[in-house]
This record gives C-alpha cells, sequence and structure tokens, in this order.
C-alpha cells in the first residue's frame, strides 16, 4: 500500500518533470528553427539583391551604347551589314521556284537528276 | 506589561501578512486590471517593433526584354553618435575609403549629443559587406532602394526618372506610376538585448507586393539607332533641337522616340529642365508642308479632287485677302500629285480654297486628331492649337492647308501620317506593349485601338503615289531616299514665330513611311532651327530619315523592294 503511494507520487512527478522539460525543449527548438528560417530569409534576400544588381550590370553590358563604346575601345571595325552587303534567300516554295529554279536546273539534271532546294539564310559579306 | 502569548505573537505576523498581501493583492488587481491596456501596450512597444518592408518598383523592359530601368536595394550607412564619439578619429579613419568621404567631416559627424546621423545614402551591397567585416560598434544600415537606368541617356524622354520617394516624376515612371510601384508590407517583431530579431515571436507579417513590370513597344537598338543619327544632325546642323520618332504604322507602336537636348536619367538633376522636356508630346509648332497631307487627302476623299487635277501656282507668288502667298519656286500649273511632290504652297491653297472650304477642312482637321491629345500613355502630353471654325479669320483657309495658323505635336503629325500609311485607320499611339508580373506573366496586353477612319484605304493608296516622288530626284526630298526600299514622305519647312512675328528661322521635318506599298515603319524627323545655310526639311531632315531608315530597316529584315542582287550569283548559293 505505501509502496503503490510511493510509486503513484514518483510517477506524477516524473510526468510533471517530463511535461516541463519537455515545454522547454519544444520552446527551444522553436527557437532554433526561428534563427535558422531567419538566416535562410537574410540569405534568400542578399541573394535576390545580389541577382538584382547582376541583372543591371548584365542590361549595362548588353547595351548597344556600351557594346559600340568597347568595338570602338578594341578597334575591332564591327559594324552593321548595309543592305546591298546582304544577299537574302528565298524559302523553297513557289517563289523560290519562279525565280531560280530555271538557272539551277540544267546544273542539278547532270549531276545526279534530281534537284535540291536551298535552305533559307541570310548571307552577310562586306 | 504582560509579555506577549504565542498566540498574540502568530496573531500578528498573520495579521501582517495578511496586510502584505491584501495590499500585493490590489497591486495586482490595480496593475492587472485596471492599468492592463496602458501597461500592455507601453510593454509591447518596449518590446515590439513594427519593421516597414517597402515593395520593390517594378522594372522597365524594351519590347525585347532589356532592362532599361530597375531598382536595386542599396543601403543608408547611419551611426549612433552616443556609441561613435568617444572613438570617432578612428572610426572616421576606417569608414573614409569605404564611403568615399572626407575623414575630418566623417570625424564631425560621428560626434555629437544625439542618436542618430546618417553618413551616406545609395551605398551599395558590396561596400556594405566589407564595412560590416570592421566590426565598428555603433553603425546603422538601413534598407534603400536606388532606381538604375542601365542605358544611361537612351530613351530618356520616354523612361522619365522618379524623385527622392521613388515616385514617377516624368514619362512611362509618372504616366504608369500606379503599376509600377509596389505596395509596402510590415513586420510586427520582437528583438533581443542585442537586437536581433527573435524571428518565433514574429506576431504580424504582411509581405511587400512588388510593382509589376511595364514592357514597352521601344526596342533600345532601334532607339540607340536614332539617338545617334540624331546626334550626328545635332553635330551637322546644330539645331536648337531635333526630334526623331520611329514607329509601327499598322498598329501605332512607337519603337522609338528620342529628342534633344537630352540628359542622363540616371543624374536628371544635373540638366536644365529644358533637356527633360519631351519635345514629341509636349511641344507645338506649326507643322508646314507636312499638313498638306491633310488637305489633300481629305478634298480626294471627298471627291472634290484627283491626282490629275491641275491648278495654276501662279509663279511663285499669289494674292489671296490682300495678302500674297509665295511658293519656294515659281511654279506654273501643275497637277494635285505635282502639288503634293513639289510642296506648293499656292496649290496646297487653292486646293482648300476653292475644293474643300473652310467648314470641311476643319473636319479633316479634327479627323485627323489635331486639336485633341493623342492619348499615348505619356504625362505632359498637350492637344495642340486648331483654331475652331468661327475663329478663323479670312486668311485662313489659304493658311491653314499650308500648315500654318495650326500648331501641332510631332507625335500628331506621326499618327495623321501613319493614318496615311495604313490604309485610313488613326491609331492611338503607344508606348507600352504590356505589363508583367514577376513571373513574366502578363497582366495587361495593349492592343492597336483605332480612334477614327478620316479618310477611304483608295484614298491613301493614291497619296502613296504621291508621296513615293517626294523622294524621288524631282520632289523636295531625294536625299531622303533608301535604296531598294519605296519610300513614301512629306517634307516641312516652316517659319517659326517668335514674339507673335515670323522669324526667319525654321522647323525643318520630314515624315515618311517605307515599304509606301505595304508599310512597316514609318520615321518622323524634325530639327529646330538648324543653321549653316541648309534649312529645308529635305535638305535637313531627309538624310537623317534616310539614316535612321537604312539601319532599322536592316535590322527588322524589312526585304527591300528593289534588291541589288546578282540572281546567278544566289542561285549558285
Amino acid at each position: 500500500m505505501r509502496f503503490g503511494n510511493v510509486a503513484k507520487s514518483l510517477f506524477t512527478c516524473l510526468a510533471i518533470a517530463t511535461v516541463g522539460v519537455g515545454y522547454v525543449w519544444q520552446k527551444n527548438q522553436i527557437y532554433r528553427t526561428g534563427d535558422e528560417i531567419k538566416k535562410r530569409e537574410t540569405a534568400l534576400s542578399a541573394a535576390e539583391k545580389r541577382n538584382t544588381m547582376l541583372a543591371a550590370q548584365l542590361a549595362q553590358l548588353k547595351s548597344p551604347v556600351y557594346l559600340e563604346m568597347r568595338c570602338q575601345q578594341a578597334n575591332l571595325g564591327l559594324i552593321a551589314p548595309k543592305e546591298t552587303q546582304t544577299i537574302r534567300l528565298l524559302e523553297p516554295g513557289p517563289e523560290w521556284d519562279a525565280r531560280f529554279l530555271p538557272a539551277v536546273q540544267p546544273a542539278a539534271a547532270q549531276k545526279n537528276g534530281k534537284l535540291v532546294k536551298p535552305a533559307m539564310k541570310v548571307v552577310s559579306s562586306k | 506589561m504582560k509579555p506577549l502569548t504565542h498566540r498574540h505573537r502568530a496573531l500578528m505576523v498573520v495579521t501582517g501578512l495578511s496586510l502584505a498581501f491584501t495590499a500585493l493583492a490590489c497591486r495586482l488587481v490595480d496593475l492587472q486590471i485596471f492599468r492592463h491596456t496602458e501597461l500592455s501596450r507601453e510593454a509591447a512597444a518596449n518590446r515590439e517593433q513594427i519593421v516597414h518592408r517597402p515593395g520593390r518598383r517594378g522594372e522597365i523592359r524594351d519590347c525585347n526584354g532589356n532592362m532599361l530601368a530597375s531598382s536595386q536595394s542599396v543601403r543608408i550607412v547611419a551611426a549612433d553618435p552616443t556609441i561613435t564619439t568617444s572613438n570617432a578619429a578612428v572610426i572616421a579613419r576606417q569608414l573614409a575609403p569605404w564611403l568615399k568621404m572626407d575623414e575630418a567631416s566623417l570625424a564631425t559627424r560621428l560626434t555629437g549629443t544625439g542618436k542618430y546621423v546618417r553618413l551616406k545614402l545609395k551605398v551599395d551591397e558590396d561596400t556594405v559587406a566589407q564595412i560590416k567585416a570592421l566590426k565598428i560598434k555603433g553603425l546603422v544600415f538601413e534598407d534603400q532602394f536606388l532606381r538604375t537606368y542601365p542605358n544611361g541617356p537612351l530613351a530618356s524622354h520616354v523612361i522619365g526618372f522618379v524623385d527622392n520617394d521613388h515616385k514617377g516624376v516624368q514619362g512611362i515612371e509618372a504616366g504608369l506610376d500606379k503599376y509600377l510601384s509596389g505596395v509596402a508590407g510590415y513586420e510586427v517583431i520582437e528583438r533581443d538585448r542585442k537586437g536581433r530579431e527573435i524571428r518565433a515571436n514574429r506576431d504580424e507579417e504582411i509581405g511587400p507586393r512588388d510593382g509589376l513590370n511595364v514592357v514597352l513597344t521601344v526596342d533600345q537598338v532601334i532607339q540607340h539607332i536614332a539617338e545617334v543619327e540624331l546626334e550626328k544632325a545635332m553635330a551637322e546642323f546644330h539645331p536648337q533641337a531635333g526630334v526623331i520618332i520611329v514607329s509601327r504604322p499598322k498598329t501605332g507602336e512607337i519603337l522609338a522616340m528620342s529628342c534633344r537636348p537630352t540628359f542622363d536619367l540616371n543624374n536628371p538633376g544635373a540638366f536644365p529642365a529644358d533637356a527633360r522636356r519631351n519635345r514629341c508630346v509636349s511641344d507645338v509648332a506649326e507643322p508646314g508642308s507636312t499638313f498638306k497631307i491633310v488637305v489633300c487627302s481629305g478634298a480626294m476623299n471627298d471627291g472634290l479632287i484627283t491626282l490629275a487635277d491641275r491648278f495654276d501656282c501662279e509663279r511663285g507668288a499669289w494674292s489671296f485677302a490682300g495678302r500674297v502667298l509665295h511658293d519656294s519656286h515659281p511654279y506654273g500649273v501643275l497637277s494635285v500629285e505635282e502639288i503634293l511632290f513639289h510642296s506648293s504652297n499656292i496649290g496646297a491653297a487653292k486646293i482648300g480654297i476653292t475644293k474643300l472650304g473652310a467648314a470641311r477642312l476643319y473636319s479633316y482637321i479634327r479627323a485627323y486628331g489635331f486639336g485633341h491629345k493623342t492619348g499615348i500613355e505619356l504625362p505632359g502630353e498637350v492637344s495642340g492649337i486648331a483654331h475652331p471654325l468661327a475663329k478663323w479669320n479670312p486668311l485662313s483657309i489659304s493658311r491653314i492647308p499650308m500648315g500654318h495658323e495650326i500648331a501641332a505635336t510631332p507625335i500628331q503629325m506621326m499618327m495623321a501620317m501613319n493614318a496615311i500609311a495604313n490604309g485610313g485607320h488613326l491609331l492611338k499611339p503607344t508606348l507600352i506593349k504590356s505589363i508583367v508580373d514577376e513571373n513574366n506573366v502578363p497582366v495587361t496586353k495593349f492592343q492597336p485601338q483605332q480612334v477614327g477612319q478620316p479618310i477611304t484605304a483608295q484614298v491613301c493608296g493614291l497619296m502613296a503615289t504621291a508621296l513615293r516622288r517626294v523622294a524621288s530626284p524631282e520632289g523636295t526630298a531625294p536625299k531622303a531616299a533608301v535604296k531598294g526600299y519605296d519610300v513614301a514622305g512629306k517634307t516641312g519647312t516652316a517659319e517659326k514665330i517668335e514674339n507673335g512675328q515670323y522669324v526667319k528661322k525654321y522647323y525643318s521635318s520630314f515624315i515618311g513611311y517605307l515599304p509606301a506599298a505595304d508599310p512597316e515603319i514609318s520615321i518622323l524627323v524634325s530639327l529646330d532651327n538648324p543653321v549653316g545655310g541648309a534649312y529645308y526639311g529635305g535638305s535637313v531632315a531627309g538624310p537623317v530619315f534616310r539614316g535612321v531608315a537604312e539601319k532599322v530597316t536592316q535590322y527588322l529584315s524589312i526585304p527591300p523592294q528593289f534588291p541589288d542582287v546578282d540572281e546567278k550569283k544566289v542561285a549558285k548559293l
């Protein structure tokens, strides 16, 4: 009977202690997790800031004003080709056939009897 | 005296304790019940802090997604002099190279009695990281946004800029401020003794909402072409001001809008207000001969004239209502087509007077959009001046057909020419392609918007026939011709008015489109008072038009109508 009472008391104390320790542990975990979240938020914010900064730098490097300046600095002599320096080839089709087929047919027929139509491309030359 | 018994002593202790506990209970009731609201607010104020999180302002991009304006996160570096005063000289020596400030003035700022002093604004994150590594006590770093424009002065009048509060002041920044502005959020946080946030105790958290991104119809490459050509024209003709607009006649989209004088968007305060004005929408001037397209197309639209009808141009001088009207060259009898490509003032006036009449001319002026705003998304647009019919004097009917006694903005003239180019549809000019969120999902898309149809497509075809010859060797602007392309356009040379008098200063302009049969682009060039001899629109603005058109057609891969190609060579390829 006395042992039973002691056991009950011990169990009650243990239960209260467990709840107490559990509560403290849980609180501690909440604060630790909060700190982790804060660290990650700070890192994310820093990464976003860096990203926008780099995007602005990239935009500056891609700007036509900057590219033109760099071309001049490096003395590359790069300029956009003029219309007269550009040859535009038509897509294979009726318009291509009408314009170029008579010129191509004899030479192609001599080789293998089949006509090969070129793919569209724009060739620029200085 | 009878000694106190054990019972009495116990009673005194109990009474004393009871009184003490009663007093304590009363105090607790007072604090916890009667003063609860006041004290809990005071406690929260000591513990909690409301931190405002500003929303990032949206970006402005060109039609290909290239960034034209964005907001960068920077910091304000501040100090608490109550902490820094004792060590001001040492801190100043450490900070001066990073903040690029004078050591002595920095030391003065770090010394004082206040709790807060700003040392420097707009310090970038990398510099802040370096300063933090110095582990200086008493420094505070606050978040701030800095609006940056990677292209500097490019399209400055279109993009505009913001004030210190990040509110749009001019251009698209002001016109679309409600979309670009973000919405600030806030957090209610608690800090520990070291000033660090206790994240687990964060109470309320309303995140900021970033502003939307605006995608313009402007193409930064075409804008650059326009800027370069305008700069060349400024160097060659030394005008007071200049304007180039490049647009798509079929949609009303503005591909480039350039003004001189100009300014750097990253430092607008360093330039005078005059340089910051967008002359394309806020300046009016008499358009001169470019306005002849209105009277001629109107008269043709009403079936009153054809291109072949002939008018006597009086050998260059004609008296009407007591005033003599002059042509730049003495022309005899000219057809309507010739009146257009020779730009005869007398011919245009006669079409207005003898065929169209004042009422019809006025109705066409309004139908082409003159006298009211075009509705472009830029603040500061003006309506121009188109006097109501009741205010016309007897001379008006002879002056207005040649572009005098009326004032228009460059954008109004551009849209009028676009109406002729696109089959008679008067479109609202637009600079906005779409508005997108941070994931590039469109929130709003802008479609071409027709505001009227002043003339029929058939009349547009007839007008194109005449306007093609303007850029031919017999027209007023042979220098505007673009090799390989069919160009239609009209020159304008208008005398300027100063203090109510015409003076020998001119607005030289050329508005044209190409290819004439199926227009892809239209270009307006206008120079205010070119000096050095040449002042005719064809001689001054014409070559600038050609310079822009050659490069833009190449960039946009607009195929030429008259290709200079060796077809045998092509066939071999």
